[in-house]
């Protein structure tokens, strides 16, 4: 019995209501508890990442019912990955929150652990409707975190969020019941067992059910046409928030793969092309508007939400080639993008802090620490776009090597050329305003054009005022680290995706460990 | 080892000069001068070896090798000819800056820059792996734009540097393209291995668009037409930054990779046709341009595009001794004119002005920077004995007999009259700064320089004239092996000497030198004709072509992104139905063939009403009050319809369900209007209409079928069925599912309760204590209310209610197990009794009595369901294995309680009984607490508002108005 | 009574999206809310319907004797969510309410660009 599977769900599902019931009116206590519990995540996602190392599919069958029955945990390596992943966004995330994030609404790191909970039990879970629970989990903590704070737009914003959110909640659970009533099952090992088994007068149904879950993971996961949730609450959550929501995009890519990748691409299974066709126009799509809205943001936050956006299409591309090496490269890439652009969102905070009267917005305006702020700006934007030799370059590098082998290749490899291309231009356009327009905006300085001439330079605003730093940068420094990692050995990293990519394209294997667990539960 | 070691010392080293300045200025030159020493000093240990053994020193580390990018250096002929000119004039350039910078400059970043620059530099022409290459070329780009934009305060500063981004970078993008195409071709990422493949290469289907995409990306690096626009923007760039980049090395990268690919991609068709021609061109445009400019870096920027166009024309020209002449073109060029853009910079910081028209007759005011400047500019100009006369012969001869389209005249005409222009320019610097008499209106007082200024570019002239005078000695070996490199054979035959005879191309520098000297002269006469001419301004069309872009994308994204939640929805409900319509249709299905149930009268009663109200609610749902009872009418019947289909568990849950939320909705119609206009026009109800019927249909519908059909295969039910009782201890089949064997969603669901609990605390604080709160005490109610606020009728039924609720709760809590019931329900009816209180003897009364915090409800709930669980896992079971037991407890008086359930799972319920009440009340309590700040009513901390026992006057909570 | 349920369901639903796609929270509100009564009577119809034979294990009957016991949990569950979700919700809209004056969805352009000078 390997209890190691249930505590990256148990340890935040009992920190949150400690911190909710015991500690909630002592904000030093609270830091404590909060971050000792995120490190703990951490070390536990290391521990599944080198259990898992041994291509061995671990199963936790709770209250000891046994599958398809009872719900199980399923450790894999792609589970582990995203469960590390997730600790380590939470700690960069944990930290900049105590530079005082945290005290500007109540409650804040219970709901923050809750949302924990739910990623890592969505990642964890074998069972569909576990999964749906954990999504309402993670989602209804998100909700209270993106209003964290309060504001007339936020709270538009989180409504907006909530209701496109419910009635995705709807979608998911129209989908759930058509499948439960045509395979009777709710476990995906079980599921994937019996979808190549369903008879020809129930598969039109079976189809409803595939695409309703197919449309809600991408819903989540921000897919061109379902992604209008996403930019607006990016940019209106709180900077940490937006940060931490990156992984949450994520968990719907996740659960897509997981989904094909298991059960609709069997060989010669009648759904093997149901969807897949489309994702990769889709996601093409996803890059392109994202690679736009770059270009077209009005504010710094709207230019990072729509890089996320970008970074979700470049992801989804790789992914609907199914093929392993294609997807190893885009786990490679999303390893990168969640940290590289939650970075973003928190060095955008400490900018706008800095600039009453401006803002968020582009309008130079000199501010306090500009020069060590502008060249974090400089080295986060380098990881964002992915320009050499930061690991996003190296992303994209295998994404284009492993899209190759396809047909339609030129076209892809000019969609995400290009889309780079507009990024640059874009973040070259935001770095000379805010940075060095706004030097100038002290010295007198000649208006010039194709500057974006619709702004005109404020007088430097006195309120400005130095904040500390400290926190905030050993926050973007651990995830710099991580990414610096990634960078210098990507041939490690890489082989373990490929792993990870191998055991995807087995789903006997995720199979029989879940329905024959002949030992395979034992360590 | 070490060849590496030139790369990796200015990249880590860049960051010494940004610390070092913190103990002064001298300190960071020192710094930044060591690091670059160094890395030359590295380099020239390699010379032997590669000029007089012929050997390549090579090294390869593996980095990501799964697609063949690995750390892979090389130095051979060419890349260390480049190597020498990148760190040998960046050491003068790093010197002259020192002096050159005003101490205004943060210089510490300056040379960060420069160094991660050289890096860079130096790793595009020692990489022997086309990936590490692009790498280093796209580090080129970015390293430019900071130092283009380095006096950021200058909008030409920024523009420029915006500019050379987006063409290089672009272009870049272009190559990387282009060489993983190359690779892929040659199926090696090895420079070294590639070089040995052309045949593969040149032979294959993809070769022209592998060609176009290179040249795209050399092209733009090295300003060639028409990329040509943005080098004279860069020189917004200080002096040094312009002498370096913008004429010795960066945009040489893009000759150098030519010279590099020359051997695989050359030939005299499509190779010859546009690297030539292009080359050409630009030598031609570049001359013109450059004689008509009156800024001196101007002049200087596009005689460097007319000479980098030389350079790529004599490579495209294909042959092995063009290729000689455009390596020794390369050395010279970068020699003077590394040496006249020190010059300018001399003139320029001396003088205080770089505009020809304000200058002239500082000859004798500045002699020193006066006779770099002739030679220099006359090397410029071809003129013997200097090295640039040499290079420029040979170019001449190359030139004199390459047909074009089989025509001959072609090339040498056009050659000359550029070398006409160039002459002309070369002279016009010269005489036009230095000659004539001397001139008093200079900003500054004008002298010579201070030594560190002056003798970097000296140093330069010296060889300008010492390879002018002996070439055999200094240049010709080493442009023989370095051709060698270039074209991977053995190097043809040349001797460098000034008197070759009377060859064709001595007559057309005849020819240059006289006409660029009448030229010169009438340039007074031309400039009238040239500012007529119409000529495109790059920046301009840049700029709108930027702005168009921008706007076009804000178009397109605002168009898209417009914030309307109604059309979000709306798109993504139809791309839902569309979606799983068309997999609908594309699959196979068949009707069910499962028997059809009863149909009884009261249900069709029930049907009828519940869709009556539901389109009640549709037409009228702008009154917002009876849009509610009907809502709530709904939600009843739909509970007994639970009934109906043997769902007694869900018909309760969703009856107590209803009940709290309709409370909740009307307290929140408390705050919100009662009303709503209909403000959406016609066909947008049209519209969302007909999405609805369909939306509907389609869920329709798919329920039929799932109903009318028999299981297919054996669905899991019939094991919950049959292990209830015996594994989970229970009779009530799903509360066992609930409670155990999905007890894991159960706790999910109840912590998504606390979290929603928590969460609703959270927003309505920021109501009760935070700034809004003036905005909700200034809120007015828009309905009359009643002054009888807690009516003694509603106080005593409650207060009688609530043991009787909370004895009924204990009751469905505990049969939970075994008949319909169990911890949720009985949490729900408690908190309504709850609640009650609230609502009749209002909030500060009721809260008063509450000994205990909400917060700690459902916290603790969670805790104890989830301790349910962590038990199972200390008897090393997993998380949430329940054990259960029969207790018959003993009659107390004459009752018998009969067999009650004692699992584990009923701990299990307990916290979900606790989490319940826990949400619910802190959601409802903290939602009155707002309440009662919005009517700021006078808290009342009795019971009622007239208290039977004492007659007082009653205290109304109506606002004082 | 498949029919009955089938067309009930079939109405919820058109009322849910047609309401969702109102201006107003509150219609959105009260259309979630009847999406999620067809959401619950479609997941007991993925069951198929049985009359009359509740989930209590007795005496004498076999299993056929019992409508299927899965999707009454899973609905339970999910009534329970979506009721914190509906709570969450309208309190939202209340706060939304008071921190914009108005309780319209969308978002125009203006409250945009305040929003980007925010600090």
């Amino acid at each position: 019995m390997n209890h190691l599977l249930i505590l990256p769900i148990l340890l935040p599902a009992v920190i949150a209501p400690l911190l909710a019931m015991a500690v909630r009116n002592d904000i030093v206590l609270a830091r404590v508890f909060s971050s000792a519990a995120t490190f703990g995540l951490v070390i536990i996602g290391c521990m599944m990442v080198w259990t898992a190392s041994d291509g061995q599919i671990r199963i936790y069958e709770l209250g000891a019912w046994k599958a398809p029955y009872g719900i199980v945990l399923v450790l894999d390596r792609l589970s582990a990955i995203m469960v590390l992943l997730t600790a380590c966004l939470a700690t960069v995330v944990q930290l900049y929150s105590m530079a005082g994030w945290d005290t500007r609404g109540n409650h804040f790191y219970s709901l923050f652990h809750v949302l924990l909970m739910g990623v890592n039990g969505a990642f964890l879970t074998g069972d569909l409707f576990n999964l749906f629970v954990f999504f309402e989990l993670l989602l209804i903590a998100s909700y209270g975190l993106m209003v964290h704070g309060g504001g007339p737009t936020r709270f538009k914003a989180g409504l907006q969020y909530i209701s496109i959110n419910l009635v995705g909640s709807v979608i998911f659970l129209m989908g759930l019941g058509t499948i439960y009533s045509v395979t009777g099952t709710l476990n995906m090992a079980h599921f994937a067992e019996r979808i190549s088994q369903v008879p020809e007068s129930d598969q039109a149904l079976m189809a409803v059910g595939a695409s309703l879950l197919l449309v809600v993971f991408s819903l989540k996961a921000a897919l061109v046409p379902l992604h209008f949730w996403m930019p607006a609450t990016y940019s209106n959550a709180p900077p940490p928030v937006a940060a931490l929501f990156s992984i949450m995009s994520k968990v719907g890519v996740y659960a897509m793969i997981r989904f094909s990748d298991l059960s609709l691409l069997q060989q010669g299974g009648p759904f093997s092309a149901l969807g897949t066709q489309l994702l990769v126009p889709c996601a093409v799509l996803t890059l392109i508007i994202g690679s736009i809205g770059v270009l077209a943001a009005r504010s710094l936050s709207q230019q990072a939400s729509f890089v996320g956006l970008a970074s979700i299409g470049t992801i989804l591309i790789s992914f609907g080639m199914f093929t392993p090496e294609s997807q190893a490269a885009g786990l490679y890439y999303m390893l990168h993008s969640t940290l590289a652009v939650a970075t973003l969102f928190l060095l955008i905070d400490l900018v706008i802090v800095r600039r009453p009267g401006a803002g968020d917005g582009f309008d130079p305006q000199p501010f306090p620490q500009q020069g060590y702020l502008s060249a974090l700006f400089f080295v986060g934007a380098l990881f964002v776009i992915g320009l050499p030799p930061s690991s996003g370059f190296l992303g994209k590098l295998q994404i284009l090597h492993s899209l190759r082998s396809t047909s339609e290749w030129p076209m892809l490899w000019g969609t995400i050329l290009v889309a780079s291309f507009v990024t640059l231009l874009g973040f070259a356009q935001t770095g000379s305003l805010v940075f060095w327009k706004s030097s100038a905006a002290s010295k007198t300085d000649p208006h010039s054009p194709g500057e974006n001439p619709h702004n005109e330079l404020p007088v430097p605003d006195s309120s400005a005022k130095a904040l500390p730093l400290a926190m905030p940068s050993v926050a973007i420094g651990v995830a710099w680290s991580l990414l610096i990692l990634l960078m210098v050995f990507p041939g490690p990293v890489m082989s373990y995706l490929e792993a990870t990519t191998e055991q995807l394209f087995d789903p006997q294997r995720y199979i029989s460990a879940v329905l024959k667990p002949a030992g395979a539960s034992e360590l | 080892m070490n060849i590496a070691l030139i790369v990796l010392l200015p990249l880590l080293g860049s960051i010494l000069p940004a610390l070092m300045i913190r103990s002064g200025r001298n300190a960071c030159v020192a710094s930044a001068t060591v690091v670059n020493f160094l890395a030359f000093a590295l380099l020239l240990t390699h010379v032997p070896a590669v000029f007089f053994y012929h050997t390549t020193p090579k090294i390869s580390w593996p980095w990501l090798a799964s697609i063949g990018l690995n750390i892979e250096f090389w130095v051979d002929g060419l890349g260390l000819m480049f190597a020498t000119l990148i760190l040998g004039i960046g050491l003068l350039i790093l010197i002259y800056a020192r002096s050159y910078l005003s101490s205004a400059d943060p210089m510490g970043n300056f040379y960060c820059y420069l160094l991660i620059f050289q890096a860079a530099m130096v790793g595009i022409v020692l990489s022997d792996n086309v990936i590490l290459l692009m790498m280093f070329w796209e580090l080129t780009s970015l390293s430019s734009f900071l130092l283009i934009g380095f006096w950021s305060h200058l909008p030409a500063g920024r523009q420029g540097a915006r500019m050379a981004l987006a063409v290089t970078g672009g272009g870049g993008l272009a190559l990387l393209a282009g060489v993983l195409l190359l690779a892929q071709v040659a199926d090696t990422y090895r420079i070294s291995e590639i070089l040995t493949r052309r045949d593969l290469i040149q032979n294959s289907e993809w070769f022209p668009t592998i060609l176009v995409l290179i040249l795209l990306g050399c092209f733009t690096k090295s300003a060639q037409f028409p990329f040509h626009f943005w080098l004279p923007r860069a020189m917004a760039a200080p002096t040094p930054v312009s002498a370096y980049l913008h004429s010795a090395t960066m945009v040489k990268a893009g000759l150098f990779l030519l010279a590099r690919l020359w051997p695989v991609l050359q030939n005299d068709g499509l190779w010859f046709y546009s690297v030539a021609s292009i080359g050409l061109l630009t030598m031609l445009i570049g001359a013109v341009i450059a004689l008509f400019q009156d800024d001196l870096k101007g002049l200087l920027a596009y005689s460097t595009i007319s000479h980098l166009g030389l350079i790529t024309m004599l490579l495209g020209f294909a042959t092995p001794v063009a290729a000689a002449a455009a390596v020794f073109h390369i050395i010279n060029h970068a020699t003077f004119k590394a040496a006249l853009f020190m010059n300018a910079g001399i003139v320029d910081h001396e003088a205080g002005t770089r505009d020809l028209k304000r200058l002239g007759g500082l000859m004798w005011l500045m002699p020193v920077t006066g006779i770099i400047a002739l030679i220099a500019t006359f090397s410029m100009a071809g003129l013997p004995p200097l090295n640039g006369y040499l290079s420029k012969e040979m170019m001449l001869e190359e030139a004199s007999h390459t047909k074009w389209m089989g025509l001959k005249e072609v090339i040498p005409t056009l050659v000359t009259i550029a070398a006409v222009f160039s002459v002309a320019y070369s002279f016009r610097y010269f005489f036009g700064v230095f000659a004539g008499r001397v001139r008093h209106d200079y900003p500054h007082h004008p002298h010579d320089p201070p030594a560190g200024l002056w003798w970097p570019p000296t140093l330069l002239i010296m060889l300008v004239v010492a390879i002018g005078l002996r070439p055999d000695l200094l240049a010709e070996s080493l442009v023989k092996s370095v051709t060698a490199a270039v074209i991977q054979d053995s190097p043809p035959d040349i001797h460098l000497k000034l008197w070759h005879g009377w060859t064709p191309a001595v007559t057309m520098s005849g020819i240059a030198v006289g006409g660029g000297l009448i030229v010169c002269l009438l340039t007074f006469v031309l400039r009238m004709a040239w500012d007529k001419l119409p000529r495109p301004d790059a920046k301009v069309i840049f700029d709108a072509v930027v702005h168009g872009l921008t706007r076009g994308c804000q178009l397109i994204s605002d168009g898209v992104h417009n914030g309307s939640q109604q059309r979000y929805l709306f798109l993504i409900i139809t791309a839902t139905l569309s979606f799983a319509g068309w997999n609908f249709l594309s699959y196979p299905w068949a009707h069910g063939g499962r028997p059809l149930q009863p149909i009884s009268t009261p249900l069709v009663v029930g049907w009828i009403l519940v869709v009556a109200s539901t389109i009640l609610v549709v037409l009228n749902y702008h009154n917002r009050l009876y849009a509610l009872v009907a809502l709530g009418v709904v939600g009843l019947f739909s509970s007994i319809g639970f009934v109906y289909v043997s769902g007694i568990d869900l018909a309760l849950t969703q009856v107590s369900v209803e009940v709290v939320t309709i409370i909740l909705m009307l307290l929140t119609l408390f705050f919100l209007p009662k009303h709503s206009q209909p403000e959406s026009r016609n066909w947008h109800r049209c519209r969302d209409g007909g999405l609805a019927i369909v939306a509907g249909l389609g869920m329709g519908g798919m329920s039929w079928l799932m109903m009318t059909r028999q299981w297919s295969m054996e669905s899991i039910q019939s094991y919950f069925l049959a292990n209830a009782k015996s594994g989970g201890g229970g009779t009530n089949v799903v509360n066992v599912i609930l409670v155990d064997f999905r007890g894991f969603d159960t706790f999910g669901e109840i912590t998504v309760l606390g979290c929603a609990g928590l969460a609703i605390f959270a927003m309505l604080e920021g109501l009760v204590r935070g700034k809004l709160r003036q905005r909700v005490q200034s809120w007015e109610p828009d309905v009359t209310r009643t002054a009888d606020r807690h009516p003694i009728l509603m106080v005593v039924v409650t207060r009688v209610m609530l043991p009787m609720a909370i004895l009924v709760g204990m009751f469905i809590f505990l049969r939970g197990h075994n008949l319909p019931g169990g911890g949720f329900i009985a949490a729900l009816v408690v908190s309504v009794a709850l609640i009650m209180q609230y609502m009749a003897s209002g909030f500060a009364w009721a809260a008063n009595q509450v000994r205990f915090k909400y917060h700690g409800l459902i916290g603790g709930g969670i805790l104890v369901a989830a301790a349910t669980g962590v038990g199972a896992m200390v008897a090393d079971r997993p998380f949430l294995t329940s054990w259960h037991d029969h207790w018959h407890p003993p009659k107390f008086l004459g009752i018998d309680f009969g067999d009650i359930e004692a699992a584990s799972a009923m701990a299990f319920d307990l916290g979900v009984f606790l989490t319940v009440i826990g949400a619910v009340m802190l959601a409802l309590a903290q939602y009155s607490k707002l309440g009662i700040i919005a009517v700021d009513a006078q808290v009342n901390a009795n019971p009622m508002d007239c208290d039977p026992l004492n007659h007082q006057s009653p205290s109304t909570g109506a606002k004082p108005h | 009574m498949e029919l009955l349920l089938a067309s009930a369901i079939g109405v919820f639903t058109a009322a849910g999206v047609y309401l969702v796609l109102r201006p107003r929270t509150f219609s959105v509100v009260m259309g979630l809310s009847f999406l999620t009564y067809a959401i619950n009577f479609f997941l007991v119809s993925a069951g198929r319907l049985a009359v009359n034979m509740p989930d209590i294990l007795a005496k004498g009957k076999e299993l056929g004797d019992y409508a299927d016991p899965v999707p009454p949990a899973l609905v339970l569950t999910s009534i329970v969510i979506s009721f914190g979700m509906t709570a969450i919700m309208v309190v939202m809209g209340v706060r939304g309410y008071f921190e914009n004056d108005s309780d319209h969805v969308n978002i125009t352009a203006t409250e945009e660009m305040i929003a980007r000078s925010r600090e």
